[in-house]
């Protein structure tokens, strides 16, 4: 499985740091026969021709279907997916903890991982016998083994627990664990499979540090994360992967882009198909400034719901921006005042004096509840009738630094005038 | 600077490689295995009662149940050399060095799962703590034994054999259990199977009765290592030479085994998830 050969020294950025070409694994979703099949695929190891690795029997699938990409010297490849897509399966291989059925996977130098929350760690050991362990397995001396260890707690900031059986550690420690021995082990390739999901952010801050500038120093890096931001901040190039499947490889902004985009609305997805039975409606929605412009920070806004009512009834009706990618909610507003809407069709209207958003695109949704169990009787955020709404903003200094700084909303303040207290009066505190 | 290549070739392609990588985790085992036997030792016992008594209870409650079989005449054994509740203690921790070898591997493994399928550890180190811990667990009891035997008889100077003759029952027993490792991780009956085998096996062996002339049991490959070693015990030569042949014989088992547990690894680990 593993074949070690002399390659040439002196690797420079933008070598291939690890190249995987045409990889595929498959798996078998019924338990029995996965276990029967192991039988067989290890009679054919056995003969030492194998057996053919690249057909499905029946009941197998494709874990990873046909996946080839390549990872350059201080490069950082995020991959990203949805559950089950294939990711963590991808890793372990590329890992060396599972064997290919199709391809192969070639990596220039040593890999270091941390999957899953440093479950790879030996629950009875403690925290400073895990890290003893993995130095043996690197061939450490007792030398380098202390200062491994030095570094590893240091970095790992579990100076006080580290003499701890591992089983004692929460995830959030192990994770600290994981990651700070794994990077200090010297790894050419390091491959991060969500182990910063848990942990506090300080942490987190500590290893997307840590991570820039490993691959700063000409490290390989490929993670595996859930958290957009942080793959955004430390990657630069992203494959998005679908059933096994590379369907998208770009850069990073646009690969996200392009797995926010099949991302389904969970949320609103569910009430949209009930509340087209319920007995009130909503027809549309549309968001347009007072006086007929295009929608500007700061001026008023119409916001404007059509209803059909199939019998009269008491609602409260609310609305809610949220960001192009649906993931964040910048905020909404509530009409305090039950209205009655008569049986038959009409129009629920409301204006926002100075729309506080600055330049972009949003999504504008609205939300018919009845008034007196709140219970929702139309959702309008169903993705096919969603309300764009394009922001523009007068160009002035400020708006561009507060912009520029990713705010969304600008606050309007009144500002006071500085009041001093001469030379001698101190800072105090707030009681 | 070296490069690391994963492909879906079957690994006996290239035996010399396969050899190599073998020896190279054999290697990094050593260190690896010994951690592990200190943690595994230091808290076996943190939920049992009776502790390390566990290691003599078998061979002590079966030595006094054959005693009381025997001297009531409800089964006639032949004499023995040495007194009989001896002959049994000295036969059952002898056997139970072997049933513990048997057991070992798939044992380990199946504890380290989190491990064999997380990360990289070589599973030689696994199951190298857990042969390390039966040797262990063999010397406390021939400690006992000897304690016990120095007590009645005489021991011969060719009492120093035994360790010999206990390393040999463990290489015999782990090429076994290293066999079945792959299978029994895949299937739970094959770990249930063997429980059940060794007890059979156990009444095949000559534990609590001595040899016979002939018949079935000169095949039992455990036979001439426990009988041998426990002629040791009271200064007779029985048997030496069928030892060595089962000795050999077990040393090559062990490797073929060994070998054969790593050419299934890759794929019991990809079905353990």
């Amino acid at each position: 499985m593993e074949d070690v050969t002399s390659f040439p020294a002196g690797l420079r950025v933008g070598d291939t740091a690890l190249s995987v070409s045409n990889l595929s694994k498959k798996y078998c979703g019924d338990l029995k026969r996965a276990l029967f099949y192991g039988l067989r695929d290890i009679g054919g190891e056995l003969s030492g021709r194998g057996v053919r690795t690249d057909a499905l029997r029946p009941g197998e699938f494709w874990a990873l279907d046909d996946i080839s990409f390549e990872v350059k010297r201080g490069e950082a490849l995020a991959v990203i997916g949805r559950n089950g897509a294939g990711k963590s399966t991808l890793l372990r291989v590329i890992y060396g903890l599972l064997k290919p059925d199709v391809g192969q996977v070639r990596i220039a130098g040593r890999s270091e991982a941390i999957i899953e929350l440093g479950t790879g760690f030996n629950p009875l050991l403690t925290g400073r016998e895990n890290v003893e362990v993995g130095a043996a397995l690197h061939g450490l001396d007792p030398d380098a083994t202390a200062r491994l260890l030095e570094m590893v707690i240091d970095f790992a900031e579990l100076a006080e627990f580290i003499d701890a059986p591992l089983m004692s550690f929460s995830s959030g420690m192990k994770a600290r664990l994981a990651y700070s021995l794994a990077a200090h082990l010297g790894p050419d390739l390091l491959l991060v499979d969500e182990a910063l999901a848990v942990g506090d952010l300080a942490f987190q801050h500590k290893c997307i540090r840590h991570m820039r500038q490993f691959v700063q120093r000409g490290g390989s890096l490929l993670l595996v994360s859930h958290n957009v931001q942080q793959v955004q901040t430390v990657c630069d190039r992203a494959i998005l992967i679908e059933r096994g499947r590379i369907v998208y490889e770009g850069d990073v902004a646009h690969t996200v882009s392009r797995m926010l985009e099949q991302r389904p609305l969970a949320d609103a997805s569910g009430l949209a198909d009930f509340a087209a039975n319920g007995p009130v409606r909503m027809g549309g929605l549309s968001v347009r400034s007072v006086d007929g412009a295009p929608v500007r920070t700061g001026r008023p806004v119409e916001v404007t719901v059509r209803y059909e009512a199939d019998a009269p009834t008491e609602v409260i009706w609310a609305l809610s921006i949220w960001t192009e990618d649906r993931w964040t909610c910048i905020g909404g507003t509530v009409d305090p005042v039950a209205r009655r809407v008569d049986a038959g069709r009409g129009i629920l209207r409301c204006t926002l004096p100075a729309l506080p958003l600055l330049a972009g695109r949003y999504i504008v949704r609205a939300t018919i509840l009845d008034a007196s169990t709140m219970y929702p009787l139309a959702v309008e955020s169903a993705r096919s009738r969603e309300c764009h709404v394009d922001v523009s903003t007068d160009p002035d200094p400020v708006t561009n630094m507060l912009i520029w700084a990713n705010q969304l909303v600008r606050l309007d303040a009144e500002w006071d005038e500085p009041h001093g207290t001469g030379p001698d009066a101190r800072m105090e505190r707030p009681e | 600077m070296s490069d690391t290549v994963y492909s879906a070739s079957p690994e006996l392609r290239r035996p010399r490689l396969f050899a190599a990588k073998a020896l190279a985790d054999l290697r990094a085992s050593g260190m690896i295995a010994w951690r592990l036997l200190y943690s595994n030792l230091r808290v076996r016992h943190r939920r049992a009662f009776l502790g390390y008594l566990w290691l003599l209870l078998p061979a002590i409650g079966t030595a006094l149940i054959c005693n009381y079989i025997q001297s009531h005449r409800i089964i006639s054994i032949r004499p023995t050399a040495l007194p009989y509740p001896l002959f049994v203690l000295s036969g059952m921790i002898l056997w139970q060095c072997f049933v513990d070898a048997v057991n070992a591997p798939l044992q380990h493994l199946t504890a380290g799962r989190q491990l064999i399928t997380r990360s990289r550890v070589p599973h030689e180190a696994i199951i190298l703590a857990g042969v390390m811990e039966v040797l262990v667990n063999a010397a406390i009891r021939i400690a006992v034994l000897m304690l016990i035997l120095a007590f009645w008889v005489p021991l011969a100077p060719t009492a120093l054999l035994i360790p010999v003759g206990v390393l040999a029952l463990v290489l015999l027993g782990l090429a076994i259990g290293l066999a079945l490792a792959p299978l029994g991780l895949l299937y739970d009956d094959v770990g249930r199977v063997t429980t059940l085998a060794m007890a059979f096996w156990f009444f095949l062996t000559p534990v609590i009765y001595p040899l016979p002339d002939s018949g079935l049991l000169l095949f039992n490959p455990v036979a001439p290592l426990l009988v041998a070693s426990r002629a040791w015990l009271i200064g007779r030569w029985y048997g030496t030479f069928g030892f060595c042949i089962v000795l050999g014989g077990s040393i090559v088992a062990l490797i073929l085994a060994w070998l054969w547990y790593r050419l299934a690894r890759p794929h019991v680990v990809s079905r353990l998830g």
